[in-house]
């Protein structure tokens, strides 16, 4: 066993640093308030995602041949981690090299990937992802959105909500229904935005304008090759996705930063003197680090090409833990961060209220945990 | 980073296992509250598997891991002092090895018994003596999963060791957090059993979301802090350790009344060994100061 990160690792984040210093705007912790789905942080990131990409730190988890460095997990993890920290610069488009691309690698036709990968690569594209629905939630599978065959297109109804990105992005990555079959009648759609019949609306949301919105497809015609992978291949490719994304968010990593940060706002003020604010700020950092170590146990076995399958829900829900208390810490010892005096704590606090509830709910994995890991006989239906 | 265990540390945990086999299938009935076993102390020690932290090769981690699987079994030794600590004082001082917090001697400790090693440990630094019988009073009647001793005298005649403080504080945390690991990771186990099995309502316990969940929470617990406290052991860094030891309290108050509970009235009796387990944790609460003492110590470390 081994913690120490290699010369090279503790390079790749230094760069990643140095560069992170030299490009943001000086007004950026300001600025980075903007959730990482408004309009202000997807223009901005159009043009960090620009810089990123000529130096080579836009894709380089991905393979050689599509213009990546094919560097491994860890390598990917220090980016997730730097940019997370950093407010999320890459805007929606992490999103995009994290997993939509590997799926298109994995699963897109090569018209799919001339058309689609190299904006990707180049920085300049925004998707979306239309999963959720009104109806259809943690229960995915009863989703509602059909997509009608008719020749040698598909005519999509049904709505689709809390779609990120939707309101500036170029393409959605569309999942609907095809036939009744409740997992096998899943497909997956790539459909351009300015498609005629799809109408955006907006959600105001706690976690900063611009954020989630609602999606109406109103009799959407899609040609039938904009269909990835075959029909009623949607559950299997969603799979595959979520191990590019197991882990998700770093959330860890930035609910130290804030920690760190608002430990040492008290101490300037000589309000870290107390014992309760002492033990409560351990409290933050034990749940932060056994979150962290958590999560590096399944990238390590992912570096190792391992299968990685319920342990991540482990990882997911301690990251959950680490980001409410850090979340509550901050609102009991610095108050004032909520009204704006320490932006990078309030740009943390937005964010983490949706820590347990985005990409599958905090009790959701505890479900996946007591299957899947722990082996408990399942829950009747 | 690389968070296998090395083939040292993969043949060093299958030779426990293997030397620890008839003992974890040992019938339980009525165990009492502390099950110490001298026979397995013996053949552990003759194996040199608490000598494994001497060897800078294997060093702590190996060390931790070794303490961390002991623990899981019903049977207890005196395996987290001896394979963490006394590496920082020598090798022939005489087992058990009894920590002791200067200003806290008045406390039940663990392992103590008549020729045991004591160290103190303290602002005044580090010394160890040799208990004698009329320094120790047994509790067996103590509610903890130990045997446990009380310290009726400090003899002002210790062997000072010309080692910081710290380094031993560090160690014991670290310990401490690995023992933690290995019991919340055992209790865990044997309560998923039982819940599995039982049956009411016509269906198993295991079933029921109220159960599952804190179930579920328990093992991204017992996970945490069996990472930390390796992370600790891997850099021996004073804010790790505190961490480590801060996390593996705090899960411990977090999970043992859930696992009694989940037991409903099989879970008070002496004659399910689950007490084993979750009456060891609650000695290691205990440690320190709690998790008060690991908090301010982490805070310290970390943010000075
Ligand atoms: C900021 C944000 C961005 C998002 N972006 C997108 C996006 O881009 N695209 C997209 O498709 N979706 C997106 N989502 C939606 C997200 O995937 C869903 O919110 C999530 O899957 C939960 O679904 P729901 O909100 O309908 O909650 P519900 O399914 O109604 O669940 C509500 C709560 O009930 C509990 N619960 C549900 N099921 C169970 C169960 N089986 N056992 C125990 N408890 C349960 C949980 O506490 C859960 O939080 C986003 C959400 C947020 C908050």
């Amino acid at each position: 066993m081994d913690f120490d990160w290699t010369d090279q690792e503790t390079a790749f984040r230094d760069r990643l640093r140095a560069l992170l210093a030299d490009t943001l705007p000086d007004d950026w912790e300001r600025f980075s308030q903007h959730g990482p789905a408004s309009p202000a942080l997807t223009r901005y990131a159009e043009s960090f995602c620009g810089t990123l990409a000529e130096q080579g730190l836009l894709i380089p988890h991905w393979p050689v041949e599509l213009g990546g460095q094919g560097l491994d997990p860890w390598h990917q993890t220090i980016l997730a981690e730097e940019m997370w920290i950093a407010g999320e610069p890459r805007g929606g488009q992490y999103m995009n090299v994290n997993w939509i691309g590997p799926t298109l690698i994995r699963y897109g036709s090569p018209d799919q990937q001339a058309r689609y990968l190299p904006p990707i690569a180049e920085g300049k594209a925004l998707w979306c992802q239309g999963f959720s629905e009104p109806g259809s939630g943690s229960d995915l599978a009863s989703l509602r959105t059909r997509a009608e065959r008719d020749g040698d297109q598909y005519r999509v109804t049904g709505q689709k909500i809390w779609t990120s990105y939707a309101g500036l992005a170029d393409t959605c990555f569309l999942v609907c229904r095809t036939s009744d079959d409740r997992k096998r009648g899943i497909s997956i759609l790539l459909v351009p935005m300015d498609t005629p019949g799809i109408t955006v609306r907006q959600i105001p949301s706690l976690i900063g304008e611009g954020d989630i919105h609602e999606v109406f497809f109103d009799d959407v015609i899609v040609p039938v090759t904009a269909r990835l992978g075959d029909e009623g291949q949607a559950w299997e490719i969603i799979g595959y996705s979520l191990t590019n994304e197991r882990l998700g968010i770093p959330r860890y990593a930035l609910a130290r930063a804030a920690l760190d940060r608002a430990v040492s706002i008290l101490k300037a003020q000589d309000e870290f003197d107390g014992e309760a604010v002492k033990i409560e700020a351990a409290h933050c950092a034990a749940l932060t680090e056994a979150a962290r170590m958590a999560s590096y146990a399944i990238v390590d076995r992912r570096a190792k090409g391992e299968a990685i399958g319920a342990e991540s829900s482990s990882a997911r829900f301690a990251t959950v833990m680490a980001e409410r208390r850090v979340c509550e810490f901050i609102v009991e010892y610095l108050p004032e961060a909520l009204a704006d005096a320490h932006p990078y704590l309030k740009m943390h606090h937005q964010r983490g209220i949706v820590a347990g509830i985005a990409a599958g709910a905090a009790e959701i994995q505890l479900n996946i945990i007591a299957t899947d890991v722990l082996k408990l006989p399942r829950e009747p239906r | 980073m690389d968070l296998s265990l090395t083939d040292d540390q993969v043949a060093i945990l299958d030779a426990i296992d293997t030397l620890t086999r008839p003992y974890a299938g040992a019938s339980l009935h009525e165990a009492g509250f502390a099950l110490p076993d001298a026979q397995l102390d013996r053949d552990l020690a003759e194996g040199g598997f608490l000598d494994i932290g001497f060897d800078p090769d294997l060093g702590a981690v190996s060390a931790a891991l070794v303490v961390e699987r002991l623990a899981r079994l019903p049977q207890t030794v005196e395996a987290a002092a001896s394979a963490l600590i006394r590496p920082l004082l020598g090798g022939d001082l005489p087992r058990p090895l009894c920590l002791v917090e200067e200003g806290r001697t008045t406390r039940p400790i663990r392992f103590l018994r008549e020729g045991a090693t004591v160290l103190l440990v303290g602002p005044s630094g580090v010394s160890t003596f040799t208990a004698t019988a009329a320094q120790v009073r047994p509790e067996p009647e103590a509610l903890y999963g130990y045997p446990m001793a009380t310290l009726l005298t400090v003899p002002a005649e210790r062997t000072l060791h010309a080692i910081p403080a710290s380094e031993v504080l560090i160690r014991w945390r670290i310990a401490l957090a690995a023992e933690a690991a290995g019991l919340l990771a055992a209790a865990l186990d044997i309560t998923v059993a039982h819940v599995t099995d039982r049956q009411q309502f016509g269906r198993p316990l295991a079933t029921f979301q109220a159960l599952r969940h804190r179930l579920a929470q328990a093992q991204v617990r017992a996970n945490g802090v069996r990472w930390l406290a390796l992370k600790a052991a891997a850099t021996l860094d004073p804010g790790d350790a505190a961490l480590a030891a801060l996390h593996a309290q705090e899960s411990a108050r977090a999970t043992v009344y859930d696992f009694h509970q989940f037991f409903g009235a099989m879970g008070v009796t002496l004659e399910h060994p689950l007490h084993l387990w979750t009456y060891r944790l609650k000695a290691l609460v205990g440690d320190l100061r709690g998790r008060g003492g690991q908090g301010l110590a982490a805070a310290e470390a970390l943010w000075g």
